[in-house]
Order: structure tokens, then sequence, then C-alpha cells
């Protein structure tokens, strides 16, 4: 290998690119050298690193970080392996994490949604107007429309069925929470009475209730 | 300078066309300064309303084209010496046109008319996006039918979008008994929907598709349509014009009592 230490870039930050055969004190020095060079180009980023092509002692790469760390402004802040069962681990706690960060944080849309417009958010959503036939609302979280819900809207998006919809006048053409699917009746009840009502996933059905004490009690956000 | 009204829909077939005939007519009535431009380039009809079919020389796209002066192109009314009439071009297609010409053309018509009144096609296309380029306020006509009230809310978010600074309702078509019965949305439901203002309400009147065939605007007419076409005509001027009252046939007694509360 002509190029025994190699520095490529990914989404988090870089990947080292190590010589499987060269003798270890040997690819030491090429790295800090490698280092050395590009020490500009890194300033003083933070960014996560990863080795790749050769197994490393937990000893041996304390060393490359001390090298990295004496080379270069370069902030290292986390090592990341190279282990796709431990990257599902990760993966699996950033999106639990992120969803429940997107089940309690919310944004505001402030006007009326009107046919055709489509509101996607990556956390709960409160709307302050109507949303008409037409319209979509699509939420990781919630959705609390503070005025007529006569559109569809989907909760929950990414599979959480702890999700809700909540409105004024609860009156959707579609309701989606999670994994299940609601849509209204064909012929519309007339003369139902305007209230609050909120939908919400129980043993896969959605149900819609008025806004009462005892609902509220059981909503865990 | 004067102000550009753009009458649109999203759905065909709502009575964007008549409005404009009997808006226009009614604000020239009220001695305003008004020139109707028609934007459906590819279907004219305006002119035929208007009974001017058979003056058109030069039309919309020549005068973009620069083929001839805005001047030459634009209709006299035959009845209403402040009406004018640019019709559109029927051999061409909506891409002949962009929304930076017809900005340009709007500004250049503001600096000789009182009230500039663009007739835009349905749909959601180029000629919708010509029609609203150079526009000031939109007046939205819808009938009480959920597809045209759905089509309505969709421009509205177009033209909320595009920045429009207003936009009006005209309930189109309304037919009282029908609401009655409980088998029609009433103005009050189809504003609930939309939630703009509404600027007025036009019965279903057959007189409309008599005046339409004969070429003859009928707005101040002694019909219901007539009068709440010249109500709207009064409330694009600023004036607070109470809401017709719409129930049934007007007896001869109602009507003699507005003709007594005319004089």
């Amino acid at each position: 290998m002509n190029n025994p230490v190699i520095i490529k870039g990914n989404k988090y930050g870089i990947v080292v690119v190590l010589d499987a055969e060269m003798e270890f004190g040997e690819l030491k020095e090429k790295i800090s050298e490698k280092f050395r060079d590009s020490a500009k180009f890194f300033d003083n980023a933070q960014m996560a690193i990863s080795f790749e092509g050769r197994k490393l002692t937990n000893e041996e790469q304390r060393d490359i970080l001390n090298i990295i760390a004496d080379e270069t402004e370069l902030h290292v802040v986390c090592v990341i392996e190279d282990d796709p069962k431990k990257e599902e681990v990760f993966k699996k706690a950033l999106d639990e994490k992120l969803m429940e960060l997107s089940n309690t944080t919310g944004q505001f849309y402030k006007g009326n949604l009107r046919s055709g417009q489509v509101l996607e958010s990556e956390t709960s959503i409160i709307v302050i107007g109507d949303v008409n036939p037409g319209a979509r609302i699509v939420s990781k979280g919630n959705i609390i429309v503070l005025g007529a819900l006569k559109g569809t809207v989907f909760a929950g998006a990414t599979g959480n069925t702890n999700s809700f919809v909540l409105a004024l006048d609860l009156n959707p053409v579609q309701i989606r929470i999670a994994d299940t699917i609601a849509r209204s009746p064909d012929k519309p009840v007339k003369d139902s009475v305007k209230e609050t009502k909120i939908a919400f996933l129980e043993d896969g059905n959605i149900y819609i209730e008025p806004l009462s004490k005892e609902v509220l009690n059981d909503i865990n956000i | 300078m004067g102000e550009v009204i753009v009458i649109t829909s999203g759905k065909g077939g709502v009575g964007k066309t008549t409005t404009t005939a009997n808006v226009g007519t009614g604000l020239a009535k009220l001695d305003k300064k008004v020139v109707l431009v028609d934007t459906d380039i590819g279907l004219r009809n305006l002119d035929v309303v208007m009974g001017l079919e058979n003056r058109i020389v030069y039309n919309l796209v020549d005068v973009i084209e620069g083929n001839c002066r805005i001047k030459q192109a634009l209709i006299k009314d035959k009845r209403y010496p402040n009406l004018y009439l640019l019709p559109s071009a029927q051999t061409r297609d909506k891409t002949s046109v962009t929304p930076e010409q017809m900005q340009k053309l709007a500004e250049e018509l503001k600096e000789e008319f009182d009230y500039i009144l663009m007739d835009c096609p349905a749909g959601i296309e180029q000629g919708f996006k010509n029609a609203i380029a150079g526009a000031d306020r939109a007046l939205v006509v819808t009938t009480p039918e959920v597809s045209a009230v759905r089509d309505a809310d969709r421009i509205i978010g177009l033209l909320e979008a595009n920045e429009m600074k207003q936009a009006h309702l005209i309930v189109n078509r309304l037919r009282n008994d029908m609401v009655k019965r409980g088998d029609m949305m009433s103005s009050t439901d189809v504003v609930e929907i939309l939630a703009i203002d509404l600027i007025g309400v036009v019965p279903d009147d057959e007189n409309i598709v008599i005046s339409t065939n004969q070429g003859e605007p009928l707005v101040g007419s002694d019909t219901l349509a007539g009068q709440a076409y010249m109500n709207i005509c009064k409330r694009i001027l600023g004036e607070e014009v109470p809401y017709l009252d719409l129930n049934g046939k007007q007896g001869l007694f109602s009507k003699l009592a507005s003709l007594l509360k005319k004089n």
C-alpha cells in the first residue's frame, strides 16, 4: 500500500483508514506526519473519529489520539467503532430519544392551512387557525389544532402510538396515528355539536372523545 | 394610480367571466374609468359576454409582443364611455405570456384607469400566475358546492403564498330555497370554511343567462342578481352596503317599500 494513512470525511467527522500490514511504530510516524500536514485544514473543528482497516487495541488507539492531540488543534469528541451491531443499538437509542423529544417539544404554526397545503414537522405541532379539507399535517409527535380540523392529519408519523390529535372542532377527513388509519363517516353526521375533542390510539383503534378530565388524565406526554 | 383586481376561482364554470363583466360595468356606471382584461389566453369569452366580439382587431398577446400599442387593442364599450376591454388571444396558448410581462402591462394600465379587472382562467397553471402577477387585490368567486369551495380554498392559499394583500369572496348562484331546506351550503357556511371576508352574495337568477346571451351585463337592473352585483361594486369602492334580503321572490309589497325607501 503506497498510502498507509488515509483520512476520509463522513457525516459525523473523519474516518482514518490505516494500513493493516505496517508495523505499529512505523505507522505512528506516518500518522503524525499525515496529521501535521492537514492540521491547518482541520483547524479547531469538533468531530467524531473512527478507525478502519486495522484492528487496534485500546492502547494503540490512545496512542493515535495522543498524536492527533499533539499535532493538531482538532477536538475529538468521541471515537466511533465500526461495528454494525453497536451502531444498531445506538441508532435505536437515538431514535427513542428523538421520539420522546418530538412528543414533548412542539412548534407553532399560525394561519389557516388550505386545500393542497402540507405541514410536516419533526416535533409536535400546534396550529393556531383552521385546517381545511384537502390540507394535510404530518407530525412525528402530537397535533393540536386551535380551530377547526377538517383536513387529513397524521400524528406519530414514525410509529409513536402514544401520539394524539386534539382540535377545538375535530372533524377530519382522515386521521392517522402511528400505523392506524381512521376516516370520517361517508355520510356526515348532521347537527353534531362543535366541541373540543381528542383522538387517541388504544388497542389498535382510534378513539375520538370529548376532552374531559378523565381523558386528560390518561394522556402521557 | 388605479387598482388592479383579479377575479379568480379555481374551479371552472362558477361565474368568473360573468362577475368580471358585471362588476366592471357596474364600476363604470359609478363613473370610474375601467378596463377589463381577459387573461384566459387560448379561450376567450369576456368579449362575448360583453357583446364586443365583433370589434376585436388586436389582443393581449399583440400588446405584449409589441405588435400594437395598448390604445389600439383596447375596445371601447358600446354603452359606457369609460369602460374598455382588452381581449385575449385565441390562437395562442398561456405560455406566450410571462408573469413579468403581465406585471408591466398592469403598471401601464394603472396610469390610465381607475380599475383594471383581470378575468383569470380556471386552474392554477401558468394562466393563473399571469393573471395574479400585477394584481393588488383579488375577488374569489365560488358557488356553494363542495368542489368549488375546495378549489377556492386552494386558490386562496396560493394567493396568500403570493402575498396578495386583499382577497374577498363572492358566493355566486346561491339558491335560498335550497339553503332553507338544508340542501345547499349557505353563504355563512362557505365563509366559515374559507375564512376570508365576504364582499357579495349573488343569487341564482335566470336573468343572468339571458343577459350573458345578449351580451348586456345586467348590473344595476331591477333583478336580484343585478342589485347584488351593484352592491358588490359599491363595496369595492368602500361603501358600506347592507346585504340583500334573498328570501324568495320580492313581492309587490316589498318592492313598493323599497321604491319608497329610494325616494
